[in-house]
């Protein structure tokens, strides 16, 4: 950890608290959570951002009240001018902090959802491998039994035995065909599913098409 | 000019942190509202590196040759956002503004006459070096999409025209920026060599709750129009070595090499590539198709897929594991050159182990793209 020195006359500072660095824990050993530690140094941070912003607007305050007591002979009106301000970059940074704030929860609030797509992704995709490797057992299964019917047939087959294994190889036939819109039925719904998940980012994006920009 | 004063004052003023660049950027857009536009909409990240690149400078007031060289880099990149020299004394002043309402009663005379001058030498430094780099190349380049092509859910391939050639070095990256989402610029690396037709291939992985990735990835499409700034980064190749080449690509690391790649094809007696492309699934090498068949036609280049998880189905001919591991397994390189490109976790830990394997700092040269 490049931990801040707080023990001197050296004070701890917010931009500090940005800069620490734990160092990973030492392999097979678990360390704290590290979100967990990045939000209470966040947290540290603002607060300590606070108290030095309050610390600083008092001495502003202090400054310009002894100014006035001292009977400076500025007087009034530039002192107000001055004052008012600071007041407007004070009203403007609460405004910006705000809009980073909204900014910051829509990023995070994104990166959840897709987050949670991707895993739901990764189900659907892991369940349609399952369904295939079901498909693909079953028509082993299949084969592997003609086969078996087929293998005597080194001597010369009699009519009765051609006709039994045309009619398997009928029925082969349309399970595979079976099997076959089933499994097309199946991906097309999946891939329906992933066009409307297409369709609902694009229409949340706004024009992307714009007329080319002039260089300066 | 006193520079220790300047140090102090300013280490004291930096311990309220964020609240300055805060109160700066308030100051500045109060006195002139006509450049709030140059800026996006949320401004923390920008606070970030107003603070940074502050503290840099000041850090190195009293040592102009360390110092210079940064700024000038600074003046130039300051282009492409339309920064010109009748802004600097208007930051200057909100600079000088908000230094003195930090400092309280430690602020005086001598401290803002010599904050005035060290803003006025650095301004210039700036000015200067944007002028020079104007008369060598136009502000940024507009480009236009002209093929897109999805590899994969979250992973494309894009292929734009430059209005005007665009000169670059091989490994290089320039910034790119969406008309949808205005002054977020983001760091792409050129996937290919410098073509005649002006067109330049980038690879895009969406990073999610991203800003600009996920439009690239998903709603850009040919006929859209991108801007991009100069070409920057250190990954370049190193032409006149002669050695062997090693390249490690981690997902769309691989841009850059693939770039590095194409320059050495195109050299008459190319040396031996090794180039290892790794990814978590077999999924994710997305271009191995690409690399599989430059490799069939080059008897100088070997391919390496790699898949550091999710079992072998799919990826029979990839070897398991993550890229520093595989890449050690593969030998020795004492006798190449090295390029790493990926996320900082991968660049780090590659790094590490080639180091570990004898290979010396000076022959290898790593990007890290970033994670946001």
């Amino acid at each position: 950890m490049n931990s801040p020195d707080i023990s001197g006359a050296q004070r701890l500072t917010p931009a500090e608290l940005q800069a620490v660095n734990f160092r990973r824990a030492p392999l097979g050993r678990r360390g704290f959570d590290e979100d967990q530690v990045r939000a209470f140094l966040g947290q540290v941070e603002q607060e300590l951002v606070r108290v030095l912003n309050e610390k600083a607007a008092m001495q502003h305050e202090v400054g310009r009240l002894r100014d006035r007591i001292t009977g400076n002979p500025q007087g009034f009106s530039p002192v107000q001018a001055e004052d008012a301000h600071i007041q407007a970059v004070r009203i403007l940074s609460k405004a910006q902090e705000t809009a980073d704030h909204y900014v910051a929860d829509a990023q995070r609030y994104s990166r959840e959802i897709a987050e949670e797509a991707r895993r739901g992704r990764d189900e659907i995709l892991a369940e349609a491998k399952a369904r295939a490797v079901l498909v693909l057992d079953e028509a082993h299964r299949q084969a592997s039994t003609a086969a078996e019917q087929v293998k005597p047939s080194s001597e010369p087959l009699s009519e009765d035995e051609r006709r039994n294994l045309e009619s398997e190889i009928a029925y082969l036939r349309t399970f595979s065909d079976v099997y076959r819109t089933h499994l097309r039925s199946y991906l097309e719904a999946l891939l329906r599913n992933v066009e409307e998940w297409d369709h609902s980012e694009h229409d949340s994006t706004p024009g992307a098409r714009t007329p080319l920009p002039r260089p300066r | 000019m006193d520079a220790q004063a300047l140090k102090d004052n300013f280490a004291q003023v930096a311990q309220h942190g964020d609240a300055v660049a805060l109160f700066f950027y308030s100051d500045l857009f109060l006195r002139n509202p006509g450049l709030r536009e140059m800026f996006p909409i949320g401004m923390s990240h920008q606070r970030d590196r107003l603070l940074s690149a502050l503290g840099r400078v000041v850090a190195q007031v009293d040592n102009l040759p360390e110092v210079v060289p940064f700024v000038r880099q600074l003046g130039a990149d300051h282009r492409k956002f339309g920064v010109e020299a009748l802004h600097y004394p208007e930051v200057g002043q909100s600079l000088i503004a908000t230094l003195r309402y930090f400092s309280g009663a430690a602020w005086s005379d001598a401290l803002a006459r010599d904050w005035g001058d060290a803003y006025t030498l650095l301004a210039n430094v700036m000015v200067e070096a944007a002028d020079e780099d104007a008369k060598q190349r136009p502000a940024w380049w507009n480009a236009q999409i002209v093929a897109h092509e999805r590899r994969r859910f979250d992973l494309a391939v894009l292929r734009v025209v430059t209005d005007r050639p665009l000169p670059y070095l091989p490994g290089q990256s320039v910034a790119v920026e969406v008309p949808v989402r205005p002054r977020m610029w983001r760091y792409y690396s050129m996937a290919n060599a410098p073509r005649h037709d002006n067109t330049l291939d980038f690879h895009v992985r969406l990073v999610d709750g991203g800003p600009v990735s996920p439009v690239l990835v998903r709603s850009a499409g040919a006929g859209d129009w991108l801007k991009l700034g100069s070409p920057v980064g250190t990954m370049t190749f190193n032409e006149r070595s002669g050695r062997d080449v090693l390249l490690i690509g981690g997902s769309t690391g691989l841009a850059p090499l693939k770039a590095i790649l194409e320059r050495i094809a195109r050299s008459p007696a190319p040396p031996r590539v090794h180039l290892f492309f790794g990814a978590r699934t077999a999924d994710g090498l997305y271009d191995l198709a690409d690399l599989t068949k430059r490799a069939a036609d080059s008897p100088w280049l070997t391919v390496v897929p790699a898949v550091s998880e999710g079992g072998a189905d799919g990826a029979e001919q990839a070897e398991q594991g993550v890229l520093a591991d595989v890449v050690a397994r593969y030998g020795l390189w004492r006798d190449h050159d090295a390029y790493v490109c990926g996320s900082p976790a991968m660049v780090d830990a590659t790094v590490e182990r080639l180091v570990g394997l004898g290979l010396g700092m000076d022959r290898i040269r790593s990007d890290k793209f970033a994670d946001a």
